[in-house]
């Protein structure tokens, strides 16, 4: 084959040892989800493990560019999900799909990544660390030869893998035309449930996932929703919820209850308390030492679950 | 006939003493300049002819030899023109040789005679007062700036006839010596006020904290929230400079010929603020003639760097060293100089290369984007930063309201007192501030209780602290305490501290 395996951008390429498997559809160990579709690859080349039939699996895809709210409800969802037992399957890129596998990982649960370019390459660069976890702790899967760089073309393609792996779908964050909403096509054509976090109206980041819950898709509210059109049921009932008893100060429950998960910046809480800046900053490091709140960029401040 | 005259050469910062000799003899005509001159003094001989002969004296066809001694230092600059002619009119007679003991002179001069300004004008009074000199005649433009010097008497000279009626007559030209302006206080010496800045709380309390301890301060904000704006009112809220930090201040600006419109001494606390295509010597200084950089010009003020990842690299590396030890030594094929460098850090980024991170329904940069954008300043620069603080957008409503901001006086009032809490606490030490506190004097200065130092210890390990980041939050604590008046540091005043703390890279990109 003489094609352009000279793709050397820096810190993609990783070192040529790694275990590479190819799997065509002959295989018992081609996965069944997709034997059964249509226009599914011949083979897949993985690194690591596949995901298991039995098991059941969640794609989490959206933006790449994705708000702090994305981001944090994509690791939340994936966490929850992966400790009921679910794989997670998403794409390694930048933003929701990137912490959609993190979210996993740090549940301990199975997680696989989907890649556009052959399964020695890590793309982006700057999922290096993601990528070696993936590779060791779960699998990444694709359809490209090994060597072979990402291509814009390759995406739109293993979106089909991704939707194709999962029994269900969920899109946390999508801008209009988005290639999140390609996957969502995709599996509703694989006759797929697709699920959709709200948004805010009016964030161009809510667009693609308002559209979706338009057109009828899941309204994702918690994951316990998500179990549920699985027919996953939770054993231990109600001990996610008020496991964690810390008693905070009068004005400490004052800033706290103005802290979402949109992050709120400092000068926004000075001005809803009307107390000094002095006050509110000592208040707010003081809920940061409890581990109630957790600072995503300077002064600016979340809710930790 | 021989006669000489005292003027001065500056090299950098310093003024070196010159004596201007003369000697005008029987022989072919002709002007000899010598003494290691470079061109610009050469062509005094034109200058000074010219400017003679205009005046109604002209030079008699006798051989004229001009010399500049000690002959080692590099003359440079116009500011001879003045002692040559001083010289030569001595030389031939005209002024009484007596006249031309303990006089130093200093100044360019035109071909109709007329006496033009020349920089360096402080530190030639100050070494004439050293030498021993009692009066100084220098241009008229820079006679204020050299009567901050109250032991030498400096006269102003507008043109070579009142050269000449000067040196023949001391006494009516030490009668002429111009006094320095008294030093009152000039608090309205500023066109800006911290009361113009409405909301940006948290931008405004970290400025008051950065001021009273001389912290470094890092804003990070999308463009048009604010930051240029608020560090434009830092130097607005130090306390005024004192008279010695003034002469330090305005030799620096003399030497760079920056002295404009003649007012004598600096006497509001400098801010500078380099565009980020500045290379790096201009930064730390040097250049053909080696003259002080940004950072010296800045010095007892605020350095202002905005666009902070925009700068080269090179230029923000030369910033290290200064900022540790308040001097900057620059040494070049003809020397080393060593130039002030006691200034106050600011600088202003955007948080990604569009510069409206949180916002996504305008910005698109990927995390990997941000992270590289970041990653331009270095880390050793970045562990330099005490305080750190995210400067937001304001929406209208707060934009429109005026509400009664405290206006930079009153904010001046309390970083006054933190003043003089360090001022009484490092009265024996090398250091003013508590941002100048070494590592090794935390222990003895910052003591924490035992409540506090398990508030740290919570800290460091919650928050993933560096033990670079653990002294920064001391020495800010120690600051915030000083702004209350406290002896001690208190819990609240670490909790403060800690939220205007330096993210470690890490966070930087909310991973």
């Amino acid at each position: 084959m003489e094609r352009e395996n000279t793709y050397n951008r820096r810190n993609t390429t990783v070192n040529e040892k790694i275990c590479i498997e190819y799997i065509p559809q002959e295989d018992v160990r081609y996965p069944k989800r997709l034997r059964l579709l249509p226009g599914m690859p011949r083979g897949l080349y993985v690194c690591g493990r596949l995901p298991q039939d039995g098991c059941p699996s969640v794609a989490i895809v959206g933006a790449r560019s994705a708000s702090v709210y994305g981001s944090e409800t994509a690791r939340r969802f994936a966490r929850k999900l992966a400790e009921a037992g679910v794989q997670i399957i998403s794409g390694m890129a930048w933003g929701i799909d990137g912490k959609a596998h993190e979210g996993a990982l740090e549940a301990g649960g199975d997680t696989f990544g989907v890649l556009g370019s052959g399964v020695d390459i890590c793309y982006p660069a700057g999922h290096r660390r993601l990528y070696e976890r993936l590779r060791t702790e779960g699998g990444l899967i694709s359809e490209q030869p090994p060597g072979m760089p990402p291509k814009p073309g390759h995406f739109p393609a293993r979106n089909r893998i991704i939707s194709g792996l999962a029994d269900l779908v969920l899109v946390v964050e999508a801008r209009e035309r988005s290639g999140s909403l390609i996957t969502a096509d995709l599996a509703l054509e694989q006759g797929k449930d697709v699920f959709a976090v709200p948004g805010r109206i009016g964030d161009e980041l809510s667009r693609g996932c308002l559209n979706l819950l338009k057109q009828g898709a899941g309204l994702a509210d918690c994951p316990e929703t998500l179990l549920e059109c699985l027919g996953i049921r939770l054993d231990s009932e109600g001990d996610g919820t008020d496991e964690r008893k810390i008693v905070l100060a009068k004005d400490e429950n004052i800033v706290y209850s103005l802290i979402r998960l949109q992050p709120a910046g400092l000068d926004d809480l000075v001005q809803n308390t009307g107390w000094p800046v002095q006050k509110v900053m000592t208040v707010l490091t003081g809920l940061q030492l409890k581990g109630c709140i957790r600072e995503v960029r300077k002064n600016y401040y979340i809710r930790t679950d | 006939m021989f006669s000489s005259v005292m003027s001065a050469a500056v090299l950098g910062m310093e003024a070196y003493p010159v004596q201007v000799e003369a000697d005008i003899c029987d022989g072919l005509p002709m002007f000899c300049m010598v003494g290691d001159l470079s061109p610009e003094v050469r062509e005094a001989a034109d200058r000074v002819r010219t400017a003679l002969r205009n005046t109604g004296i002209p030079l008699p066809p006798k051989r004229v030899t001009v010399n500049l001694s000690p002959a080692y230092i590099r003359k440079m600059g116009t500011r001879f023109d003045l002692p040559i002619a001083a010289a030569l009119l001595a030389a031939l007679g005209i002024i009484p040789p007596e006249h031309t003991s303990g006089v130093l002179l200093a100044g360019e001069m035109g071909l109709n005679g007329r006496v033009r300004p020349v920089s360096g004008i402080l530190q030639t009074v100050m070494l004439a007062r050293d030498l021993g000199c009692s009066w100084c005649l220098v241009p008229e433009e820079n006679a204020l700036e050299g009567a901050a010097i109250p032991e030498v008497a400096v006269t102003g000279v507008g043109t070579l006839k009142e050269l000449l009626g000067y040196m023949k007559d001391p006494r009516k030209g030490k009668a002429r010596a111009r006094t320095g302006g008294g030093w009152e206080d000039l608090s309205g010496a500023y066109s800006v006020d911290f009361c113009e800045v409405n909301a940006q709380e948290g931008a405004k309390r970290a400025a008051e904290i950065a001021a009273a301890g001389m912290h470094n301060l890092l804003m990070v904000g999308s463009p048009g929230a604010g930051k240029t704006m608020i560090a434009r009112r830092i130097p607005t809220i130090l306390p005024p400079l004192t008279r010695e930090e003034s002469l330090e201040v305005t030799r620096v600006y003399s030497a760079c010929g920056l002295l404009n419109g003649g007012k004598g001494l600096i006497r509001v606390r400098p801010f500078r603020s380099p565009h980020h295509t500045i290379s790096a010597n201009a930064l730390a200084g040097g250049g053909r003639r080696i003259l002080p950089g940004e950072i010296s010009l800045a010095n007892r003020g605020v350095l202002f760097l905005d666009e902070l990842p925009e700068f080269s690299r090179r230029a923000l590396e030369t910033l290290r060293q200064p900022l540790e030890e308040g001097v900057i030594q620059i040494s070049r094929a003809d020397g080393k100089y060593t130039f002030p460098a006691r200034f106050q850090l600011v600088a202003a980024m955007n948080p990604c290369k569009c510069g409206y991170y949180p916002d996504r329904s305008r910005c698109r940069c990927l995390p990997g984007e941000i992270r590289r954008y970041l990653g331009r300043i270095s880390g050793p620069l970045l562990d330099r930063m005490d305080l750190c603080t995210e400067v937001p957008r304001v929406d209208y409503q707060s934009l429109v309201t005026t509400g009664e901001n405290e206006s930079s006086r009153v904010i001046r009032g309390r970083v006054e007192a933190a003043w003089s809490m360090q001022r009484d606490r490092y009265r024996e030490c090398g250091w003013q501030f508590n941002a100048h506190l070494p590592a090794r004097a935390i222990r003895e200065y910052c003591a924490l209780g035992r409540q506090e130092e398990r508030l740290m210890e919570t800290a460091f390990e919650k928050l993933e602290l560096s033990v670079r980041a653990y002294h920064r939050v001391v020495k800010t604590a120690r600051t915030i305490a000083d702004l209350e008046g406290e002896k001690k540091i208190r819990e609240h005043h670490l909790m403060e501290a800690l939220g205007f703390r330096m993210l470690d890279r890490k966070l930087w990109d909310g991973e």
